[in-house]
């Protein structure tokens, strides 16, 4: 039996009559943070969506295990309940709720001393920001470290973090990094979706997807290697399909 | 129930939903609660003169806040009843006088209405250099059908500002016709009016802000959040006209539709001067999909994942 905090197996997934996920399968580690590397557009997201079971992005087949528990039919409340959590690359806006309130929905038994705790974490001063509305008054950038934040206090057993680098510049980049350190350091799991090869290299075991499949798994470095010599010169992903890809 | 058992009963709601915890008793306290034709209590204190008459189905009532007199606690009016069925007009007039600033707090409570028509009409006359702010919030019955017809005509001077804001904070709507009309006639005037509605079952609002910007310089927000759930129906005729030179205006209104309720929105820009600004932004729909997603990945269920965007959107 696996003992992985997450396994995927052989899932498949067609929206509007397109195959978005093909027989893709990949394990994610408690304590680690495994990376899942991948042009725009190779389905990344759709992976996030699948694992966190949205409904639009049910597996037609294969399956999804968490803690070993075979979750690949329960409704995305029920997955968060046992401990997953998906940060979105696009986080949405939540007009009248306040940044503490958004907060404090993520963990109903922190401090206030620890919500705070986690918006400096994110860069964010708690001071200027607890009090503001989680809509268009903040950017995207801001909304990304609020979400970020918020996932940080969920202690989740496992959190899914799509494309956490996107909109948050270079200079935070690595203090962003931090925050994921931590949470695998506490024994959780972090699973990164990203494009940049930069931000896969720092996590303990990564994926390379492309076109809906993974074509490559292994050390943060091998796939950083094999991404920039063979991807980032492909100048059409969905012509190369999975035959152009693997090897 | 005697007459101190029902203003117990309406002031312990009323602090329930957004009075102060003394606006009933303290010495400082301005107030007036009516229970159905009934004055029960009223308050005031040097510079605000309140006079009411008790007439056959409410009360007619003028309220002045004197020239540069300035309330630090809010007014706090109580207009209820706690019967089953009736009526209830209340005809108001304030005067907010030069220089004077005043917060009013509304509460309208009838907790047990299951056939009853309350109907509010005022008007609201604002100085020069004033600022006043109404907040009318309405505490209904969970099942009853009441119907809420509240008209106000407002008219604002010279660099006042005026804040109007109606909240639906408990029970169901019923049949609601809110009608605010208000004129920004002095210069750099401004005002603010925000409507939030929550329609369940078969309840009928009906929102109409109507803004005349016709002071130099004045300015307008209008802002509707509507809910509709149900078979609710919804609808919403916003219009600001800029009839002044350097006047702006905006307006703001989101409607959400669940279930089988249907929403109509009629904002309308004018601007019968050439040099006024007048913007507007409008959204009927039901709520995104990837708002509810991202509160169901922090292990809410999809009802309470609704039920937080709701109360956010009516906050």
């Amino acid at each position: 039996m696996s003992s992985a905090l997450l396994e995927v197996e052989g899932i498949s997934v067609v929206r509007e009559g397109k195959k978005i996920l093909s027989h893709l399968s990949l394990k994610a580690e408690a304590g680690q943070i495994t990376g899942v590397l991948g042009r725009n557009g190779a389905g990344k997201s759709s992976l996030a969506y699948a694992v966190m079971g949205l409904d639009k992005y049910r597996p037609l087949e294969g399956a999804i295990r968490f803690g070993g528990r075979e979750i690949t039919d329960l409704p995305i409340t029920e997955r968060a309940r046992l401990g997953l959590t998906l940060a979105w690359q696009h986080p949405a806006r939540y007009e009248g709720i306040s940044v503490h309130d958004y907060l404090r929905l993520s963990s109903r038994e922190a401090a206030e001393k620890e919500l705070a705790a986690a918006l400096s974490l994110v860069l964010l001063d708690p001071k200027a920001y607890m009090d503001r509305m989680v809509d268009k008054t903040l950017s995207g950038g801001e909304r990304k470290r609020i979400e970020l934040a918020s996932v940080y206090l969920m202690k989740p057993k496992l959190a899914i973090l799509d494309e956490p680098d996107s909109g948050v510049d270079l200079l935070a980049l690595g203090e962003i990094m931090h925050v994921f350190r931590l949470l695998a350091r506490e024994g959780q799991g972090v699973l990164i979706i990203t494009h940049r090869e930069d931000v896969a290299a720092q996590c303990d075991r990564s994926y390379l997807m492309c076109t809906g499949a993974v074509v490559l798994e292994g050390s943060a470095e091998a796939v950083k290697r094999y991404f920039l010599s063979q991807c980032e010169p492909c100048q059409d992903v969905a012509a190369a399909g999975m035959e152009g890809c693997s090897e | 129930m005697t007459l101190q058992e029902k203003m117990t009963a309406l002031v312990e709601i009323a602090e329930r939903t957004g009075a102060a915890h003394d606006a009933f008793r303290s010495d400082d306290a301005v107030y007036v609660v009516v229970h159905g034709n009934d004055i029960i209590g009223s308050h005031q204190v040097p510079g605000v003169r309140i006079e009411a008459q008790e007439t056959d189905e409410g009360i007619d009532a003028a309220i002045t806040v004197e020239r540069g007199v300035i309330l630090p606690k809010p007014v706090n009016l109580c207009f209820g009843h706690l019967g089953k069925e009736g009526r209830q007009v209340i005809n108001s007039h304030v005067f907010i006088e030069d220089g004077a600033k005043a917060v009013f707090m509304a509460h309208c409570i009838f907790p047990n209405a299951s056939l009853f028509l309350h109907a509010m009409e005022g008007t609201i006359e604002i100085g020069s250099g004033a600022s006043f702010a109404y907040r009318e919030v309405h505490v209904h019955s969970k099942e009853g059908r009441i119907e809420v017809r509240p008209v106000s005509k407002v008219r604002v001077g010279p660099g006042s500002l005026y804040q109007g804001d109606f909240t639906l904070i408990e029970g169901r709507v019923g049949n609601l016709n809110l009608d605010f009309d208000v004129e920004a006639w002095g210069e750099k005037s401004r005002v603010e009016v925000t409507s939030k509605v929550y329609g369940k079952y078969d309840d009928s609002c009906e929102v109409r802000d109507v803004v005349r910007l016709t002071g130099p310089g004045s300015s307008a927000l209008i802002k509707a959040r509507v809910v509709l759930s149900d078979e609710s129906r919804g609808r919403f005729l916003g219009m600001i006209d800029g009839a002044a030179s350097g006047a702006r205006g905006h307006l703001d209104c989101t409607e959400i539709v669940q279930g089988n309720a249907q929403a109509e929105a009629s904002p309308v820009v004018k601007a019968s001067h050439p040099e006024a600004e007048v913007t507007h932004e409008a959204a009927i729909g039901r709520i995104a999909d990837d708002k509810i997603a991202g509160l169901m990945a922090k292990g809410l269920s999809e009802d309470d994942a609704v039920d937080v965007i709701v109360s956010g959107l009516l906050r």
